[in-house]
């Protein structure tokens, strides 16, 4: 940056960027969707790069670089969380769950099924990490053995996940739908 | 996707361990606890970072239980209070969902649970959130924009460009947690500093200098932070407004204390104050003792809002017009008042009961 | 609602064809894909909103160890433009940046972080101009010229058209209403950022994977700046995550990936940051408009008189097309007696705008839908029966030619009124509390590719395979709005199979004919009847093998539900892959070809610039929206929105509401939220330009999903979708546009509903609190002034 039209430009160099190959890189061991994984992770690795760009896991999106849209919702101990903000370095010994972890035996989650029918996905980005937020809104539920669900707690549990195609509609519903279909 | 530049990782295993490293390491070493804050900033370059202390290894600095606690703060009682001790890192999740919080604080948990996102709340920590780096329209940036800007007092210029020729940074204190917490008298347990344990009013927390504006010192770490419950005549609430309705950060941000007495029908004011945050790098903690004595009621709430407007004046420093946030906050304090009147010391039977 | 013909699939409740894999991680989208010895790619971007560029040395930056390669705009420094009429971007500037953000050279590299760190290394010096940030300062600067070679100074494009008499039509009316409304900006922000990914094999093919909503004008541009035949450049488009026009140009990073694949003989990925999104932008036009309307005494429409400045940004990109919407759209669904507007689009230092859903017509829209709704207050007449009174009606042409044919909008308006319960509630509510009406129209697909050509605009192959399958292969553009299932749905009912049974192959400018994409809001109607067209034929050659084997007529087989069946004698049936079968035997290897034309006949006039704008069918809405405003904060809150849309015929009623409901999100936010806001030039006193300080010229204020504020789930109304059809007879069972159309009457609505509720006019938006605020200050003074005989201040 130094050499850029010094003249104009006042104030100190910003730090420069080293090259990757310097990086710190350990053995992270942890449970990706119910199975032991052990994985080369650099440290300075969100968990969403390891899962994209390692493991080879795609299907958790990613949106905004820094926090601000949810895309990349991950279940960590069963908990949403953004996956592009967490070192993945920190999931050492937990439990990660992504939306290939919904769903059992080629059989889909009462959510995805929801979804489908619902019309809840359109161009379907934000859609896994909506998933994964509606799917702890929904277990949270059950583990403290609500028996109603209504439209308000539903929005609340998926504010953190912005979606730009359906003005979420269907996807509350389709939230919903899915809580009835299995409670 | 923006990547982050290369760093070390390490889990310090004890508070001691954590400390002594950050001691040794200084301002190349960065705590690392909910990063939701943290990584953002090392994204964009605002902050940098050589090594990342990683807190998951303490489980010892979460958690939430009911202490006696000599009293701090304001009060002058003299008889053991009752507190509860929040953890520092206990994420925003658990406090604001937390039974004991919710009954004792519940002006605590549901500020709690405006900040940022679901997703957010499940990592970010309390002593995250009153640390949450200062913020402003020049800063919170990408390095494109602040190298085009011409950098500025905390990126990597010399102007500033909220205070034309200001040598100090003005970026705001952006955390929801301070203001309320400030209201309820909270005290930080720390560690780790040249002189040990201690312990420091919130209040005191904060200076004025936008690039560093904690008084934590060098390896000095919060370990808890203490809560006085409140007695029933001692009414607190929060009020924050940003253009959504979740995922934002404070533009307006004010905390309420009103300190009570009742009388048959009427209550009045004993003592409270006022906590502003989103104005400058330091909340601006605004006493009510002009208004001892007066009603709880409408006029006085009209009158503490003029007094915030007063009293406060927001700068250019956040992303929404400052003039309107002026505004806004006055009708926002006028309304924690309205609100505590509607709740009121009777409507608090559970905390009689307490 | 007339009785639905007895359709199979058509109308019916039917899930997304390719959904299942959205939902389950599957679907790749373009930064999901992965090549063996993959390069990664990153950009240089100016920090300067307006400068020469005097040299540029990337020789620190190659040596960096990682660095494969890096590109520069003199290795492609041929001139393009989406529109090529006015080809004014290169893929990396060569000479000049004109926004801060504007791209000037790429590296390749072993990884993002070491291409990022490389880009520190390239050392540019710029010799910095002044920067024009407002477009009517930058009309006015003779000196300083954002594109040399243009002949207009700043003005991109000037557009005047006048039918009528209007200045006589203005003088004759007897309510006259004049307005200022200001549209300041606002962005795509689909969720996924863009990303290219180029893979050169060994015979010299080029295949670029890019999020992108136009494959066949992205092939073009890349075979003219590359200098490849077209044949040798193939292009995929992915799975698209959302683009609302955001996707529908070439970008740098497209030529980039190109050309370093080209270099370094290995697949390069690029994957923009979201800064880069917001940078790239392409988004709506902030404009500027006066509008004058003319009434009568019962409220006819005798005059509307329009004069818009367009702030284009730094490039034409569809700015001419945008210059010209932003009028001619403008003259349905109502009767304008006489009609006028000049537009003018200016360039300005700033990120290029372009298409967002509603292309050029949203802004003008919601100063018109104002304004009739002032008139209707100035009338003392209900806003709905003002526009009663002005209905366009079915079958009709347009004060500026445009042949309209079915219009729903009479069922629009009934129904938004029915359904909000409008008559008993609106002016009856407390105050604060407030109802509006809008609304609007909109094209299904423009009638003129955006290059001259005779050739088709959609083409459909089908192949029926002898398991009873059939393959559908399309050049349209699936970006999530479903047009993938659109045509299953169609090819389904022809053929008589179920929707699983067709496997569409789309976008693929190798396997699939050309389609120009998805823009417009033109792929449900043309390959829609590209569709009909492929699919049509092969039923009839099925149709007739049965009838042959039966001895019957054909026009006694029916195909449905995997079957053929006698329609006098339902117990004679096959399936469907006998059928096929039989046919394969008949005629061989059963595949069609179905194409579309836009019908030149009658569609529109022969003036110059006549043919823009004009479509082969036109979609109505009518939408009422609820808001809340509280007068202390001015928080305006919108409530609710009833949306009624006339789409002609419903294919997937499921997907016709999700394009209303994520339109009326869309046209809220840009209501009350949205400013995609660069911050304005900076000359200080001695004119010099200013390149640091607070107001620095051209800085994008807002290039995150944190400050630029798109609503969450919390922030966005409950939203009430109703599907009107009036079929219309050009679209594929009659079916129009769903997409864009049911944007434009939300801001209006929006509006007048807080005059409604406050009784105020925020005429610029967004509808922020501040200005809310301010409105009412104003009223209140005017109030006080009035009954207190108080001075001016």
């Amino acid at each position: 940056m130094d050499n850029r039209d010094v003249e104009t430009t006042p104030g100190r160099p910003l730090p420069p960027r080293a090259p990757a190959e310097v990086a710190q890189t350990s053995l992270l061991r942890f449970v990706l969707n119910g199975e032991p994984v052990i994985v080369a992770s650099p440290a300075h690795w969100s968990l969403l790069e390891v899962l994209r760009y390692q493991l080879r896991l795609t299907g958790t999106k990613q949106g905004c670089d820094k926090g601000d849209c949810g895309a990349c919702t991950v279940l960590l101990d069963g908990r949403p969380i953004n996956s592009c903000l967490l070192l993945a370095l920190e999931v050492e010994g937990r439990a990660v769950q992504t939306v290939e972890g919904l769903g059992v035996g080629g059989t889909p989650h009462a959510l995805q099924r929801s979804f489908d029918r619902a019309g809840a996905a359109q161009c379907g980005f934000c859609t896994p990490g909506m998933l994964m937020s509606a799917e702890a809104l929904l277990e949270g539920k059950r583990a403290r053995g609500d028996t109603t669900i209504d439209t308000a707690e539903i929005a609340e549990a998926l504010s953190g996940n912005l979606c730009r195609c359906t003005g979420y509609t269907k996807i509350l519903s389709a939230v919903a739908d899915a809580w009835r279909a299995t409670s | 996707m923006l990547r982050l530049r290369a760093l070390a990782f390490e889990r310090p295993t004890s508070v001691q361990d954590l400390t002594e490293r950050l001691t040794q390491q200084g301002d190349a070493a960065r705590l690392l606890a909910g990063g939701t804050d943290l990584m953002p900033n090392l994204k964009l370059g605002t902050v940098q970072a050589a090594t990342l202390l990683s807190l998951s290894a303490l489980p010892s600095l979460s958690g939430i239980r009911r202490v006696e606690a000599a009293p701090l703060g304001s009060h002058d009682a003299a008889t053991p209070q009752q507190a509860l001790e929040l953890g520092a890192a206990t994420t925003l999740d658990v406090i604001a969902n937390h039974p004991l919080v919710q009954r004792e604080l519940p002006a605590l948990a549901a500020a709690v649970a405006r900040i940022a996102s679901p997703q957010i709340r499940n990592r970010a920590t309390l002593a995250g959130n009153l640390c949450v780096d200062t913020r402003c329209r020049y800063i919170n940036q990408s390095e494109l924009f602040r190298v085009a800007l011409g950098g500025c007092l905390k990126s990597h210029g010399s102007e500033c460009h909220v205070v034309p020729g200001g040598q100090n940074c003005v970026a705001a204190l952006s955390c929801d947690t301070a203001p309320v917490l400030i209201a309820l008298d909270a005290v930080l347990a720390l560690t780790g500093g040249a002189d040990g344990d201690r312990t420091l009013p919130l209040a005191d927390f904060y200076n004025t200098d936008g690039l560093s504006h904690t008084n934590l010192r060098r390896g000095e770490v919060i370990v808890a932070v203490r809560v006085p419950v409140q007695r029933p005549d001692v009414l607190v609430t929060y009020r924050k407004w940003a253009r959504r309705h979740s995922i934002d950060f404070p533009l307006v941000s004010v905390a309420l204390r009103l300190e009570t007495e009742t009388h048959g029908e009427t209550t009045r004011l004993t003592g409270g104050q006022l906590v502003v945050g989103a104005l400058g790098p330091r909340p601006r903690i605004v006493q009510l003792k002009a208004f001892v004595g007066r009603d709880l009621d409408a006029t006085l709430a009209t009158a503490l809002g003029a007094l915030a407007v007063k009293r406060c004046r927001p700068l250019p420093n956040l992303p929404y017009d400052e003039t309107y946030r002026r505004r806004r906050l006055g009708v926002e304090t006028q309304r924690a008042v309205m609100a505590l009147i509607v709740m009121g010391p009777a409507a608090l039977p559970a905390r009689h009961g307490a | 609602m007339s009785a639905a013909p007895p359709y199979t699939h058509v109308g019916g409740d039917h899930a997304k064809l390719d959904a299942a894999d959205r939902l389950t991680g599957v679907a790749a989208f373009a930064d999901d894909l992965t090549l063996p010895r993959m390069l990664h790619a990153k950009i240089l971007r100016s920090p300067h909103a307006h400068a020469r560029i005097v040299t540029i040395d990337v020789s620190r930056a190659e040596a960096l160890p990682g660095v494969l390669a890096t590109v520069l705009g003199a290795e492609m420094p041929a001139t393009y433009g989406v529109i090529p009429w006015t080809p004014d971007e290169q893929a990396l500037a060569t000479d000049k940046v004109r926004y801060v953000g504007d791209a000037l050279a790429a590296v390749a590299a072993v990884d993002e972080e070491t291409a990022t760190a490389a880009l520190a290394l390239i050392d540019v010096v710029y010799e910095v101009l002044p920067a024009l940030c407002d477009p009517r300062a930058a009309m006015a600067n003779q000196d300083v010229l954002i594109h040399e070679q243009n002949r207009h100074g700043n003005v991109s494009k000037r557009v005047k058209l006048a039918f009528g008499d209007v200045d006589e039509a203005l003088a004759s009316g007897v309510h006259r209403i004049s307005g200022h409304y200001e549209y300041p900006g606002s962005t795509h922000a689909a969720l996924e950022p863009h990303c290219a990914l180029a893979h050169v094999e060994s015979n010299g093919l080029l295949t670029i994977w890019s999020a992108t909503q136009v494959p066949h004008y992205l092939h073009r541009e890349l075979s003219r700046v590359l200098g490849l035949p077209t044949w040798k450049v193939r292009v995929i488009q992915p799975p698209v995550g959302g683009a609302f026009g955001g996707k529908s140009e070439p970008f740098d990073l497209e030529f980039v990936v190109a050309k370093l694949a080209q270099k370094t003989g290995r697949p390069v990925k690029c994957l923009y940051t979201r800064e880069e999104v917001f940078l790239a932008h392409r988004g709506r036009h902030p404009f500027s408009m006066d509008y004058e309307l003319a009434l009568d005494a019962e409220g006819h429409i005798l005059a509307v008189d329009g004069h818009t400045v367009l702030d284009g940004g730094a490039y034409s990109s569809f700015g001419l097309v945008t210059t010209y919407y932003s009028g001619q759209l403008l003259c349905s669904p109502y009767t304008f007696g006489t009609y006028r507007f000049q537009s003018t689009r200016v360039y300005t230092n700033k990120p290029a705008c372009g298409p967002k859903r509603g292309h050029g017509s949203v802004q003008p829209r919601f100063a018109i839908e104002v304004q009739l709704d002032k008139g209707a207050a100035l009338l003392g007449i209900d806003p709905i029966a003002l526009r009663r009174r002005n209905l366009l009606g079915a079958d009709s042409r347009t004060v500026n030619g445009f042949h309209v044919g079915s219009n729903g909008f009479a069922e629009c308006l009934d129904q938004v009124e029915l359904h909000s319960g409008w008559r008993t509630r609106r002016g009856k509510l407390p105050y604060g509390r407030g109802l509006g009406v809008a609304g609007s129209t909109y094209i299904s697909g423009t009638n003129y590719c955006i290059y001259p050509t005779d050739l088709p605009q959609a083409a459909v192959q089908i192949c029926l395979d002898r398991s009873g399958r059939v393959r559908l292969f399309t050049g349209a553009s699936d970006i999530g709005q479903g047009s993938n299932t659109t045509l299953a749905v169609i090819a389904a009912e022809h053929l008589g199979v179920e929707l699983e049974d067709v496997r569409v192959v789309a976008a693929d400018t190798d396997l699939c004919p050309v389609d120009l994409g998805a823009y417009s809001s033109r792929q449900t109607l043309m390959a829609g009847n590209a569709c009909v067209m492929a699919a049509s034929k092969l039923a009839k050659e099925v149709r007739k093998a049965v009838a042959e084997a039966w001895g019957c007529s054909a026009k006694l087989v029916t195909l449905a539900s995997r079957r053929a069946q006698r329609i006098d004698d339902p117990a004679t049936f096959m399936s469907i892959q006998d059928a096929f079968q039989l046919a394969e035997v008949a005629i061989g290897t059963l595949g069609s070809v179905g194409h579309y034309q836009t019908p030149r006949e009658g569609v529109h006039s022969d003036y110059r610039g006549g043919t823009i704008g004009a479509s082969p069918a036109y979609s109505f809405s009518a939408h009422v929206a609820e808001v809340e405003v509280d007068t202390d904060t001015g928080d305006v809150t919108v409530l609710r929105v009833w949306a009624a849309h006339d789409c002609g015929r419903a294919l997937s009623p499921v997907l016709v509401e999700g394009q209303i409901e994520g339109s009326v999100y869309m046209g809220v936010a840009e209501a009350v939220m949205e400013h995609h806001y660069v911050m304005p030039t900076g000359l200080n006193g001695d004119g010099n330009p200013r390149n640091s300080g607070p107001g620095v010229a051209g800085l994008l204020a807002a290039s995150s999903l944190l400050d630029y504020p798109i609503p969450t789930t919390l922030d966005t109304p409950e939203i009430h979708a109703i599907i009107v059809e009036a079929p219309d007879p050009r679209g594929p069972f009659g079916a129009k546009e769903a997409g864009e159309g049911p944007l434009h009457p939300a801001i209006p609505a929006v509006a007048n509903a807080v005059f409604d509720a406050i009784g105020i006019r925020i005429d610029a938006l967004p509808i922020t609190p501040e200005k809310v605020l301010a409105a009412l200050d104003a009223q209140a003074a005017a109030a006080a002034d009035r009954h207190g005989g108080r001075a001016h201040a």
